[in-house]
């Protein structure tokens, strides 16, 4: 204090930026910290008041509801229906990322075609479906086209007798036999045609013939699909009217088609603008280096464009992937039976809202983090190393 | 770097706010919190009795579609017969009928409404169960009216509820309904796909575009539901069986006595006029009634030799409340006739005890 001129020396604490900013993220915190106690002492003091149930135990009960498309007892605990309703989520949203992804991909690449009447219907879906309410688009789905436009069950469309499609649902072929072990076969089949593209691959690479690696995989994956199918037995059923249901095949819920054609439409508009805009960050003289080695279009595309385009793209689209997973608790307002509605129809029955619900948004939050470790994991794989 | 800190931030809130709600399940420190806030509230917040006539207007949680029970008219006023009971509650505490202030919910809303005290009371043709009265902290009130679940068809489709095998039975969600539909499909062995929707405006689509073949609800609701068919009341058919008790009651929040009170002998004073046969016609001659009962019920002076005396019962309402409820609403039966008949329902068990009904009000004394 008395020897000014020694400058540097010591800043006082109360004009330390250091220890200002570490202040500031202290004082930020506390107030969080306490506006969440306050909320909390408020449920407390309310749900005491109340004397309303705060626990978990409503689990146990009997659900007391049914769940179409699902031979779930309606004496079976809540839990179960939850567990179902999960399940029904986790169907609608990875279906629907998978159908979202294909088709914004398709549309993204059209919207940059040299065909003029193809980029403009491309770019006519993306701002009309971009620009609707997911809820009304939905809505629509629902009433409009499921309900009405599709007929009754008494004149359902029999498309080639393959398929029986009313307002009551959509039936597919299907196959008979045990679902795992058709996975088990689709399993042993990707592995195979992965080791055969590997190999493909690295004799390409020492001769410098051709790989065909695709082409190979493809087709090493047929012969162990139809080798598989035929070795444990299995056949197709074909969906028929039965009175006033349909039987064999495999019944689409009109409420499950509804959602699913909902969140695929528009999510995939949004996916279309992230791949043209990733398409058109690649550098240009990476397809002009496409065109001086002469390569089609197509193999321009596939083997140069595209894979830089989708390392820009993955972020992007991780954020659609969450958005339709998310977007899928619309589905209880269509009577889709997935979590939201299963939280919704049992509070209305008994159990406790703030706990039901809470659950309900904790398993929204896994499924989301989950989905983000991996689209993150699948971002730096993707992504450049740089040296 | 800066991502990974807000990332850590937001984990340990999420933590935090985890760790909180895995406290409650700790029996000890749930109690101690309990005991405290409880005390505190209990000195702060009065009853809701105080609030309505503070401010003046009965908050009654309703609905906007339900023919007979509450309907919003052309002019934007709910009428019905649910809406008479809230205009009767509205009598009693504040001595007039129109200081209502109607709340349309949605049914699976509705307990969540009555818990955040965005209403006071609701009266939606709610179904009276024990989980609803422990789960949901509601106390249900006397029963305005006892209903049963039927089936409704499309006229020619099916002669009873037991040939409907494999039918799609649409119910609206949240509901009793649902339940009992379930259990009376695993009952008789039929297998009905159950399915529940958000309004009865959607199942009214559904139903029409021929997605369902049976519509299941109350029996009142379905009579309403009926009366205003596009098609026409004759293109449907309810089918005989009722297979549920349904007591559909007006619910208070738990945990106020005083108000659960004033609502059901609001109730109940509807049940005991028509009793004593008293009307909102002639509701003014029994003014000058010899009769010392209805001198207490309409809240007069008893003159007798000792001088003269109101009954006050102490339910915190004004004297005259039942005189009030009569006069600006009527009593049950008027209510009934009003809403119910037009529909085509019968009173039924809706009777008064002496014609062999459920109706009975305890003495006004």
């Amino acid at each position: 204090m008395s020897s000014l001129p020694s400058a540097p020396a010591r800043v006082p604490l109360w004009r330390d930026v250091r220890v200002l900013r570490w202040a500031f993220q202290l004082v930020v915190l506390a107030v969080v910290l306490a506006l969440l106690y306050w909320l909390y002492g408020n449920y407390q003091a309310n749900v005491a008041k109340s004397s309303i149930p705060t626990n978990l135990r409503f689990l146990d009960n009997p659900a007391n509801f049914t769940i179409p498309g699902n031979d779930l007892d309606q004496s079976a605990p809540v839990r179960d229906a939850f567990y179902q309703g999960f399940l029904n989520t986790l169907q609608v949203a990875i279906v629907g990322i998978v159908f979202a992804t294909i088709l914004g991909t398709l549309v993204g690449i059209a919207r940059l075609s040299q065909n003029f009447i193809l980029r403009t219907i491309a770019a006519a879906y993306v701002e009309v479906i971009r620009n609707i309410p997911l809820l009304l688009l939905l809505t629509f789905m629902n009433l409009a086209v499921v309900l009405q436009t599709f007929p009754r069950i008494e004149d359902a469309w029999l498309p080639l007798d393959l398929f029986v499609i009313s307002n009551r649902g959509i039936a597919i072929p299907w196959f008979t036999g045990s679902a795992l072990v058709l996975l088990g076969i689709v399993l042993v089949g990707i592995v195979a045609a992965w080791i055969v593209t590997k190999i493909r691959n690295r004799i390409s690479d020492s001769t410098g013939k051709p790989a065909w690696a695709g082409t190979y995989g493809l087709l090493v994956f047929v012969v162990i699909m139809v080798a598989g199918w035929i070795a444990t037995g299995n056949t197709f059923t074909l969906p028929f009217v039965d009175d006033r249901a349909t039987a064999g095949g495999f019944r689409l819920d009109p409420s499950f088609f509804a959602l699913l054609v909902t969140l695929v439409v528009y999510t995939s508009s949004h996916i279309a603008e992230i791949v043209r805009g990733s398409i058109m960050a690649v550098p240009r003289g990476q397809g002009e280096a496409a065109d001086a080695l002469a390569l089609k279009p197509s193999a321009k595309m596939r083997l140069i464009i595209l894979p830089q385009a989708f390392r820009i793209a993955m972020p992007a689209l991780g954020n659609q992937y969450l958005n339709l997973i998310k977007n899928s608790s619309l589905g209880a307002t269509i009577s889709y039976f997935e979590l939201t509605q299963i939280a919704q129809i049992t509070v209305g029955n008994g159990s406790p809202a703030v706990p039901a619900f809470t659950l309900t948004l904790l398993v929204y939050l896994g499924i989301s983090l989950i989905t983000s470790l991996i689209v993150n994991y699948f971002n730096r794989r993707l992504a450049l190393v740089e040296r | 770097m800066k991502r990974n800190v807000a990332f850590m931030g937001a984990l340990a809130a999420m933590t935090l706010v985890l760790s909180a709600c895995a406290a409650e399940a700790d029996t000890t420190t749930a109690t101690t919190t309990e005991e405290t806030t409880t005390t505190e509230t209990a000195a702060v917040a009065g009853s809701v009795l105080e609030s309505v006539k503070e401010a003046g207007v009965v908050r009654c949680g309703t609905r906007d579609a339900l023919p007979g029970f509450a309907v919003l008219t052309e002019a934007g006023e709910h009428e019905g017969f649910d809406s008479d009971f809230c205009k009767a509650i509205a009598a009693a505490v504040l001595g007039d009928a129109t200081a209502v202030e109607m709340v349309d919910l949605e049914t699976a809303d509705r307990f969540t409404a009555l818990q955040n005290g965005s209403i006071d009371v609701l009266v939606r043709n709610t179904t009276w169960t024990a989980s609803r009265d422990g789960g949901e902290a509601a106390t249900f009130m006397q029963p305005t009216f006892y209903d049963g679940q039927g089936m409704m068809v499309t006229a020619g489709s099916y002669e009873s509820v037991g040939d409907m095998n494999g039918a799609v039975v649409c119910v609206a969600k949240g509901t009793t309904t649902e339940g009992n539909a379930a259990l009376e499909s695993s009952r008789l062995g039929l297998n009905w796909e159950v399915r529940s929707f958000d309004e009865t405006d959607l199942i009214l689509e559904a139903f029409i575009a021929g997605q369902c073949d049976g519509w299941s609800s109350d029996v009142s609701q379905l009579t309403g539901f009926r009366s205003a068919y596009p098609d026409g009341a004759a293109a449907l058919v309810i089918l005989p069986e009722v297979f549920s008790k349904e007591p559909l009651a007006p619910a208070v929040l738990d945990g106020d006595t005083q108000w659960a009170q004033v609502v059901n002998w609001a109730i109940l004073a509807t049940i005991q006029a028509e009793e004593f046969g008293i009307t909102s016609a002639n509701v003014d001659s029994f003014l000058t009634s010899e009769d010392v009962s209805i001198q207490r019920f309409l809240g007069v002076e008893i003159v007798s030799d000792d001088g003269s005396a109101v009954l006050d019962p102490g339910l915190g309402l004004p004297t005259d409340f039942a005189y009030q409820v009569v006069k600006q609403v009527g009593n049950y039966g008027e209510i009934f006739e009003a809403h119910l008949a037009p529909l085509g329902l019968e009173r039924g068990v809706n009777s008064l005890w002496t014609n062999g009904g459920l109706l009975y009000a305890p003495p006004f004394r």
